[in-house]
């Protein structure tokens, strides 16, 4: 059990420190929360947000990739999708995509650059986030929000990656979604 | 007992990478001539969608519900009560978070600076309104900025940090005598 502990904290640390370089993913959860007493779902009306990309609004390929990854996932904890009677959760998602720099330090830190001559790499990148939202039908209460965020790079020209990349951020967002205790 | 060791230089290195840059800048302004101490009841001014700068706080719930229940918390401790009717205050809070760059001296002409760099990060701010609520004019403004780099993503790290930026907010209240 300690060895367990020891491990764990272990990978958190060293996620910590390498995370930059791949997909973020994480969430909030309304504390206390019981989810052994909602059963089933419906999607919530869509997003009037604006993503941010014209590339990216009102994309039908999109919308079902991300409908189809969070069914699975609900499927998964043995959530239903409700179809005759009112929901007990309503799930929302947004897309949104922003232009981001980073200064890349890694060189004179690793000790390949040093002195005057060593200019950090400025990198500009465009960054996308999916957001998801779990509300309480009921109450109309948000109980759970995930998201991931990465790179949009090579994703909105090509379709399989895209898949990918909602298929990986859909499922690490919901392999932190409250279970039974 | 090498395990325990582990574990503990495990916590710490977390610790470390986690409040690393933790500062926090805290201010306020008081309209001139207004008396914050004579008003006693308050409530929340209607709050309508939120655009905050980082699509993980948009309309975030937990967020908005945290905020509120310190600023609650705070302003109960100095002696102000919910207002059941027409409340002496109206009360409002603003959140935005933007990237932003600390040129870290490089851009000075003079720099002795070796190992300086520039560096990105995510600054946070949040700032408390008081206002007059029949009056409608702001009667007191106090405000907290701080980098919040990998505090949106931690549900704790980013509690605590609403609960110390609003303390120390609500610390600039002037204080009935």
């Amino acid at each position: 059990m300690r060895r367990l502990t020891a491990l764990t904290l272990a990978a958190i640390v060293a996620t910590a420190v390498t995370g930059c370089a791949t997909m973020n993913v994480s969430s909030h959860v309304e504390r206390g929360l019981d989810i052994t007493k909602y059963h089933t779902y419906e999607w919530g009306p869509a997003d009037a947000l604006p993503t941010g990309d014209p590339r990216l609004d009102k994309d039908p390929f999109f919308k079902d990739h991300v409908e189809g990854a969070v069914e699975k996932s609900m499927a998964a904890r043995g959530l239903a999708w409700a179809t005759t009677e009112p929901p007990d959760l309503r799930i929302h998602y947004h897309a949104n995509i922003s232009e981001r720099i980073d200064i890349d330090r890694l060189d004179r830190d690793r000790g390949y650059c040093t002195g005057e001559g060593c200019t950090p790499a400025v990198v500009s990148y465009e960054a996308g986030t999916l957001v998801i939202d779990v509300i309480d039908a009921r109450t109309n209460k948000l109980i759970w929000r995930g998201w991931a965020q990465n790179t949009v790079k090579g994703m909105l020209e090509n379709q399989d990656t895209m898949a990918r990349q909602i298929d990986e951020a859909v499922t690490r967002m919901f392999a932190s979604f409250p279970r039974p205790l | 007992m090498t395990l325990t060791r582990l574990t503990l230089a495990a916590v710490t290195l977390g610790a470390l990478t986690v409040t690393a840059c933790a500062t926090m800048q805290v201010n306020s302004y008081v309209e001139r001539g207004a008396d914050v101490t004579r008003y006693r009841t308050y409530q929340w001014a209607p709050a309508g969608p939120q655009a905050i700068g980082d699509p993980r706080l948009d309309n975030n719930e937990f967020f908005r519900d945290r905020i509120q229940a310190q600023v609650d918390r705070r302003l109960g401790e100095r002696g102000f009560e919910i207002a059941a009717s027409t409340p002496d205050l109206l009360v409002q809070y603003h959140a935005s978070v933007a990237q932003e760059i600390n040129a870290n001296g490089v851009d000075q002409p003079n720099t002795d600076c070796e190992e300086c760099e520039p560096y990105v990060f995510d600054a946070g701010t949040i700032v408390v309104s008081l206002v007059d609520a029949r009056t409608s004019r702001l009667v007191w403004r106090g405000w907290a900025e701080g980098s919040i780099d990998d505090a949106i993503d931690n549900q704790t790290f980013m509690e605590r940090r609403i609960d110390e930026a609003v303390a120390r907010i609500m610390e600039q209240l002037p204080r009935r005598l």
